[in-house]
């Protein structure tokens, strides 16, 4: 067990610096940009670490998934899992993103 | 002035001499140089150090689509010169324009007529003879994105279940027309009066006229902005009803479904191979290692177009 802060709350403090700190001293557009995308990466990484370690679809299966619909078969109910995959996958990289959905 | 090695050979090839130049940030594969020379302001297109992507023209051939474009009274900045190589590496000239690019600025606030000015653009770049750009490829679309998702190393079974969707229901194809490749809000060029130019040729190809006409309908092109389908800046009817009038191809919203989970493919794809750049070190940047999650997004809206429509 490591001392605290734990890996998220490492990210958070980063995110902090760059949002409060580094953000208002930049003038040029192009680097506001790159560090809000920054913030980003590090939203998606501290979510990711939150997240529960159960997966709908691991690597393994994704892949035998993938594999029969590329073959032209894909299992019955096969929309409904791939869209609550993907769901899983959004409320990691971009939970605001589903709302347009609801 | 941070001046070029070749800043010389430059001059040399324009015969005109160069004030200033200046490096525009921008992506490791092609460079971008805002020139004045001889008092007029230029943009030089340079090939970069990084690996240039398989389907895209090279800059004699997109410098060639340009001129083409020109002489079919297509918006584009004014194409100056193939310059061949400077400082080893190809490169060629233009007018350098101004006005606004950036997708998120436009939708906020998009110039009246920006619907039909988009038709008019795309029904003439429809419009210019196959023949005069004789360099210009095509081949099987699903065939392609089924060679990239390949690429990239990861299984991706929402995007194959896009591609499966798209093998079932693939429509009569209408003949080759000469298409931009990306047309779509973020590569226009827009001021107050509306559309002034379209920039970002080099995915020309031969295609299927839906495939262009489309584009711009995709989500990620509306820039949050979503209500409005066409690029978040207008209606698809009225888009479409121009189309026709200047091409004779009457389409419905509907003959464009098709094609709207293909873009999504298309996009989900391209940000999974963008991501490739930087995690195979042929380009690192945080925006392109960003990509490799955003595709995502496509995934799930090209489910939810196939559930509500499929």
């Amino acid at each position: 067990m490591a001392d605290r802060p734990t890996a998220p709350e490492l990210i958070e403090a980063v995110f902090e610096f760059l949002s409060d700190e580094l953000l208002p001293t930049l003038d040029d557009h192009r680097m506001k940009f790159r560090t809000l995308v920054a913030m980003n990466a590090l939203g998606i990484a501290r979510r990711e670490l939150e997240a529960s370690n159960k997966v709908l679809l691991g690597e393994e299966q994704a892949a035998d998934l993938a594999r029969r619909i590329r073959a032209g078969e894909p299992p019955e109910g096969a929309l409904q899992l791939l869209k609550e995959h993907v769901a899983e996958k959004l409320r990691v990289s971009n939970p605001a993103y589903l709302e347009k959905y609801e | 002035m941070t001046a070029a090695p070749w800043a010389d050979e430059l001059a040399e090839k324009l015969g005109r001499r160069v004030e200033s130049m200046r490096l525009l940030p921008g992506g490791a594969s092609k460079e971008a140089w805002a020139v004045v020379a001889g008092g007029e302001r230029l943009l030089v297109r340079r090939a970069g150090g990084g690996v240039i992507h398989q389907d895209t023209l090279s800059l004699e051939h997109e410098f060639q689509v340009l001129e083409a474009a020109l002489e079919a009274d297509v918006r584009v900045p004014r194409p100056v010169a193939y310059l061949g190589e400077l400082g080893g590496r190809e490169a060629f000239a233009m007018e350098l324009v101004e006005g606004e690019t950036i997708g998120r600025r436009i939708v906020r606030e998009p110039p009246p007529g920006l619907e039909t000015q988009l038709a008019d653009e795309v029904a003439k770049i429809h419009a210019i003879p196959p023949d005069r750009l004789p360099f210009l490829g095509s081949g099987d679309v699903l065939e392609r994105f089924e060679h990239e998702l390949d690429s990239v190393g990861q299984p991706h079974p929402a995007i194959e279940y896009g591609l499966w969707w798209l093998r079932e229901h693939r429509p009569e194809p209408l003949p080759d027309v000469v298409s931009h490749g990306d047309f779509r809000i973020g590569n226009v060029v827009v001021s107050e009066r509306g559309l002034e130019y379209l920039l970002d040729w080099e995915f020309a190809h031969l295609a299927d006229p839906r495939e262009d006409v489309s584009w711009p309908v995709v989500r990620a092109w509306r820039f949050g902005a979503d209500d409005l389908r066409l690029g978040g800046v207008g209606e698809v009817g009225p888009y479409l009803e121009r189309y026709a009038e200047l091409t004779g191809r009457e389409l419905e919203e509907a003959d464009l479904r098709w094609w709207e989970v293909l873009g999504n493919v298309k996009w989900a794809t391209g940000c999974l191979t963008q991501c490739r750049r930087h995690l195979t070190g042929v380009d690192r940047s945080v925006e392109y290692a960003v990509l490799g999650r955003m595709a995502a997004e496509m995934e799930y809206e090209l489910l939810d177009l196939i559930e509500r429509h499929g």
